[in-house]
């Protein structure tokens, strides 16, 4: 509670530098403070040397208004009248002397925390991963295919044909579907290789088809759809996965033409049908419209199956505008039992593959204990002790004649601990916890054999052996994933974002476009990151946009029409990057109209880092329809001329005006209502004069080049990787990150380095802001 | 706190009415329903491969019957048991006869189309709708007093690992074939398994907490407060659980013999598991309808423990006039009516847990298969033998019904729990309704 507070705080008062409103609005309470009371309290209630104790304590502002009217000033009691004592105890109340007050006014530091449930999820998946072998995902996409002359798949060398497929979507018609297979009327076919997800949650998997078919996501042994029996006219079955994104998952398909059962070619020659065949591997990913499985989704390796702990989780703490794990509530606690349960049981039904082991195996005992004190140290990110080993795995080995219902045991209690639940619960400076921190900044996750040998031997106790590990991390699909989470939370779209658009003025603006535009956006986001340079700048000044066919033609692409998503110039130059991006101008708008004031929000708030004072009174728009003959500028004018609403929207409304040109859906237009757009605005920065800005592109040049917005984005990334307020490192850390970020000429990898280095070194314990406070 | 060292111990903590929140995982409540009425129950058991119907039919009709030489295990139950000569599964369309005897046997309605090709006529699917057994689970999940953790169990033995219409007994709609679980360790985590980490985190609360303590003193004053609430949720779960403790009754699980693996000369085994299994869950009212579909149809188990080598199936196609092929088969039926008669004695000497009589007062077992006879494979007289007091039925009688529907004696088993259908499956069966018996 109290931490929570602090940075309340802050982000007050960072808000109130921008805004200029007055604070505490009682300068009546402060004046007669410094006149009665200042000479013995002293200044903040801090004492003096007469009367050294601080003023703190729990009465409220009424108590607190009766004791100073009855007792103060000393020398004088009941001077007062109760309005000024009144005032008097308001303001020692609400500046210093409340619980409340005092955490303000503490710095903020660094403090305790569980997994955020993203990272348990993270980390359940790599401590069960751990004990299998690793994949290795090559750059090639698609799938594997093999096709038989026979209505089974056999082995692969009996097939027919193998090449790689791009995407399962054939129709076959009444013919062969390759020409080395003969009869039109049995064959079958096997699909092989992994799945890329890119969100985390349920992926429904579709398969369509007039015949058998089978499918196995994410686990070899039961298929998620079993349709070899084929019967009724049903052709499309369903079946949900909960996949992690950025994870590579095995998929096989398979699918017979012909008949099962009774292999008789009298039959099979008197009951064959001539009819149509056609396969289809589509998916709806959470936050996506049925599609076929693109392409870059699908990939022809191998990898084992991994676990994905589908526990529903209450939604962690995001009141600060990102996700973090300071708070525990009895929601949570249930859900880590349910989970621990759910890990445990998958851990236990795959034991021998796992721990090494198998039924017969004489050292079955010995090897299930192994595996419980490893999988401890894992989970726990550092070695066992004697006691722990003890306590959390022998005892149950020396209570338990079953071996099988020890392993359990000691897994439940693993997975319900604190020392894995907490983030360095036991606390210290051991390079195990340099490891851990740099883990889960980088990955959300736990260290990898390397980054564990290197804790171990401790060779982490430089920045530069730091920046080496991190670099290595960096190229890993779970650093490529948190980068890319982080993006969509700087840009506030990475949880469920309804672009609901009223459908008679924007009838092709459907779910399918939607989806496509999440996929345009995450790819802009993809090749920026990854390029080279990493540059961030480009994140604001490129004017290409990735579109697909569908995209091309909504958004009036000229030319040929891509096949698939590629990257194109789009309105000649007007574009400028992820603050125009089609998905973002559509979140950032009404369903019929643009909204300038969200638009300005999301700059002042998001890509500038400012707090904002939420407004005085829920307000709902003026309607277009009250207003015919206004545009959206105008209207917004209008409705945000009353001082109470311009100490804040004289920033927000003239940053909003500029993206006028891009429609509610992120199209570009010249006029509204037949008038001619005014996409002017301007902006005071914290240093210079005033800037004006004419439309999307000057703001997007400013911004590209503004040190408040890349501070705003260091500090923003940092709180994201670390989960930790960035001011609880010092101010050193805050400018020498920033100025690391220029240096680099603005690499966001660069960036992710050096903010996982810097907040790997630093534990709870070393915590700078509060041992300066101490 | 007390552990629990013990299955007794642990089962004390079994079969909870209000289960603690963690172990709920959106399921319905782990054990008894809210109401102490009579508790009815239904038994559907197949065995396959048709019967030979001069050592399985009485040549009487009427209560004084004389039980043929595939039904003398019987003998004991002979007053509780009806016999149910000339019901005849009329459904017609795709598949062959063991498909459809076997497809259209709970379900009373054709199967759909497809491509699994049998020894002759066209190839089908599934059944198009569901069987009776989960016609009547749903009836009963529907209405509070009668809702149980499960509602229904499938029980089968040595069903083959392929998914085809000869392997599918219970349907839950229209191509939605339920697989039964054949493996009784299976069948056992599947009822007590969540019971077991029940027992488990019991067991490891009171360290648990003494480590919290520990984490908790290596932690700044601040950072304290986190600590402190997760040690009030694990000592607060720990009360909920101890608390459910003191309520829970006393109901065993079965100890299962260790290691038996599935194959054929472990049937009689298996199903004496299975059997164990099905009671308990009976007595724990974990659910008050079950399936036992032992084997398949085309099943070919080998008797090897009786001496017959041949498979079951094998046989089942010789001419009447192989008379050592027929008294096989009898031999075989009559294994079979032995596990049915050790089921319903094991209900018989178990006294209703909170009610009257025995468990097979309350338990109807019906006992069918898909085939009339074997060679033919007529679907006439498809056998039905009925045993136990759950539908309330007259019972200790052999009728001959002359060849009715048997869509209308599915409906009679709904009737019996007060589940009054107009029609069931395939409507041109149906008739005058259920079967008045």
């Amino acid at each position: 509670m109290q931490s929570r507070l602090k940075h309340l705080f802050w982000a007050t008062a960072v808000g109130l530098l921008v805004t200029g409103a007055p604070c505490l609005a009682n300068e009546a309470g402060e004046q007669l403070y410094a006149q009665q009371c200042v000479r013995c309290h002293g200044q903040q209630g801090a004492g003096t040397e007469d009367y050294p104790s601080p003023l703190a304590g729990d009465l409220s502002v009424d108590q607190l208004a009766e004791q100073i009217r009855l007792t103060m000033p000393a020398d004088n009691p009941e001077s007062l009248t109760r309005d000024e004592a009144q005032n008097i105890a308001r303001y020692v109340h609400d500046s210093f002397y409340s619980a409340i007050a005092r955490a303000r006014l503490e710095p903020p530091a660094i403090e305790l925390a569980r997994l955020t449930v993203n990272q348990y999820r993270q980390v359940t998946a790599d401590l069960v991963g751990s004990f299998l072998w690793q994949a290795s995902i090559g750059d090639e996409r698609g799938l594997s295919a093999e096709y038989y002359g026979d209505r089974n798949p056999k082995g692969r060398d009996k097939a027919a044909l193998t090449r790689t497929d791009a995407t399962i979507d054939f129709q076959f018609g009444t013919e062969v579907p390759v020409p080395e297979i003969e009869d039109p009327f049995r064959y079958s076919m096997r699909w092989k290789g992994v799945v890329l997800p890119t969100e985390t949650g349920w992926h429904e998997f579709i398969v369509r088809t007039e015949h058998a078919c089978r499918l196995w996501v994410n686990d070899n042994e039961t298929a998620v759809i079993d349709r070899w029996v084929k019967s009724g006219d049903d052709d499309e079955y369903r079946a949900k996965v909960y996949l992690l994104g950025g994870r590579a998952y095995p998929l096989k398909l398979e699918f017979s033409r012909g008949t099962q059962g009774v292999s008789d070619e009298k039959l099979h020659e008197k009951y064959k049908k001539v009819s149509e065949a056609s396969i289809q591997l589509m998916w709806a990913p959470p936050m996506g419209a049925v599609q076929v499985i693109p392409t870059r989704c699908l990939a022809p390796f191998e990898a084992p199956p991994a676990y994905a702990c589908t526990t529903h989780f209450p939604p962690d703490d995001r009141s600060y505008g990102w996700e973090r794990g300071t708070a525990v509530s009895q929601s949570w606690f249930d859900a880590t039992t349910a989970a621990a349960i759910e890990t445990a049981t998958y851990v236990c039904d795959r034991l021998n593959r796992l721990a090494g082991t198998n039924d017969k195996d004489e050292q079955r005992h010995e090897k299930l204990q192994q595996f419980c004190h490893k999988f401890a140290e894992r989970a726990f990110r550092r070695p066992l002790n004697e006691e722990l080993r003890q306590r959390y795995v022998d005892q149950h080995f020396e209570q338990l004649d079953d071996e099988e219902m020890a392993t359990r045991r000691a897994l439940l209690m693993t997975l319900t601990s604190p020392r894995f639940l907490f983030r360095e619960a036991s606390g210290g400076d051991e390079p195990q916890n340099t490891a851990a921190r740099l883990a889960l900044s980088l990955w959300d996750s736990l260290p990898d054999e390397e980054l564990r040998s290197a804790a171990a031997e401790d060779r982490l106790s430089s920045d530069d052996a730091l920046r080496d590990q991190a670099s290595r991390m960096l190229a890993d699909p779970r650093a490529r994933r948190k980068l890319r989470q982080f993006l969509f939370t700087w840009l506030q779209v990475d949880s469920v974002v309804d672009l609901h658009k009223n459908s008679e003025r924007y009838p092709q603006f459907d779910a399918h476009t939607v989806a496509d535009l999440r996929t345009s956006l995450d790819l802009l986001l993809d090749e920026v990151v990854w390029s080279d340079d990493s540059d961030y700048r480009r994140l604001f000044l490129t004017d290409e946009v990735f579109l697909n066919q569908r995209l091309a033609q909504f958004y009036g692409l000229g030319g040929e029409p891509p096949a698939d998503f590629a990257k194109a110039r789009l309105d000649d130059g007007e574009r400028a990057g992820v603050i125009t991006h089609p998905y973002v101008m559509s979140k950032f708008a009404h369903s019929d109209v643009t909204s300038p004031i969200h638009r300005g929000v999301f700059l002042v708030r998001g890509v500038m880092g400012h707090a904002l004072k939420p407004p005085p009174e829920a307000i709902a728009p003026l309607s277009p329809d009250l207003h015919p003959d206004l545009t959206t500028r105008e209207r917004v004018t209008l409705q945000t001329q009353p001082p109470a609403c311009m100490t804040c929207h004289h920033l927000i409304n003239p940053l909003g005006f500029t993206l006028e040109r891009f429609d509610a859906v992120g199209r570009l237009r010249d006029t509204e209502q037949d008038k001619p757009i005014d996409d002017r605005g301007e902006y005071q920065p914290q240093q210079g004069p005033a800037v004006s800005l004419s439309g999307a592109r000057e703001l997007a040049e400013f911004l590209a080049d503004s040190d408040e917005v890349s501070q705003a984005f260091t500090e923003q990334m940092f709180r994201y990787l670390v989960q930790q307020s960035l001011e609880a490192y010092g101010p050193a850390v805050a400018k020498r990150l920033h100025e690391s970020f220029v240096e680099s000429k603005y690499s966001i990898r660069q960036l992710a380095v050096e903010v996982a280095v810097v907040s790997s070194r630093v534990g709870r314990d070393d915590d700078l802001a509060s041992q300066s406070s101490k | 706190m007390g552990r629990h060292n013990t299955r007794r111990d642990f089962l004390r903590a079994m079969g909870l009415s209000a289960a603690v929140a963690p172990f709920l995982m959106n399921r319905p409540s782990l054990a008894f329903s809210n109401s102490s009425a009579r508790k009815q129950r239904l038994v559907i058991v197949f065995t396959p491969n048709g019967v030979v119907p001069p050592t399985f039919w009485s040549d009487e009709e009427g209560s004084e019957f004389t039980l043929k030489e595939s039904l003398t295990p019987l003998e004991p139950l002979k007053d509780r048991m009806l016999l149910l000569h000339g019901v005849n599964n009329s459904v017609r369309g795709d598949g062959d006869l063991h498909m459809r005897g076997m497809g259209c046997l709970l379900t009373g309605i054709e199967l759909f189309p497809g491509n699994v090709q049998g020894g002759g006529d066209t190839p089908a699917g599934w059944a198009s709708g569901l069987s009776i057994d989960q016609e009547i689970k749903n009836y009963l999940q529907s209405q509070e007093a009668t809702r149980t953790r499960f509602g229904s169990l499938e029980f089968g033995v040595m069903v083959p690992e392929r998914a085809d219409t000869w392997t599918r007994l219970v349907y839950g709609g229209p191509n939605k074939p339920i697989a039964p679980i054949d493996d009784p360790y299976q069948m056992f985590a599947k009822l007590y398994g969540e019971m077991k980490d029940r027992e488990n985190m019991t067991s490891i609360l009171d360290d648990l907490e003494e480590d919290l303590a520990k984490v908790r003193n290596l932690v700044s004053a601040e950072d304290r407060g986190l600590l402190e609430q997760q040690e009030t949720f694990v000592r607060e779960f720990e009360r909920s659980l101890q608390a459910e403790d003191q309520r829970a009754p006393d109901h065993a699980e079965p100890e299962l013999p260790p290691d038996i693996e599935r194959k054929n000369e472990n049937m009689p085994e298996l199903t004496r598991m299975q059997i164990e299994l099905m009671v308990h869950s009976f007595l724990n009212d974990f659910s008050r309808v079950a399936t036992f579909q032992i084997t398949n149809s085309v099943g070919q188990a080998r008797m090897t423990w009786m001496g017959i080598d041949e498979p079951h199936h094998s046989l089942s196609h010789e001419p009447d006039s192989n008379t050592e092929a027929m008294d096989k088969l009898t031999k075989i039926n009559r294994w079979y009516c032995e596990q049915i008669a050790h089921l319903a004695q094991r209900l018989d000497e178990t006294p209703e847990p909170g009610g009257e009589g025995t468990m097979l007062d309350n338990t109807t077992i019906v006992w069918t298969n898909e085939l009339g006879k074997g060679s033919s494979h007529t679907h006439e007289n498809t056998p039905f033998v009925m045993l136990g007091g759950g539908l309330d039925l007259e019972m200790g009688r052999s009728l001959k019904l002359g060849g009715v529907a048997h869509n209308r004696l599915l409906m009679s088993l709904a009737a019996g729990f007060g589940h009054e259908l107009k029609t069931f499956g395939n409507p041109d069966y149906c008739g005058a309704g259920a079967l008045t018996l």
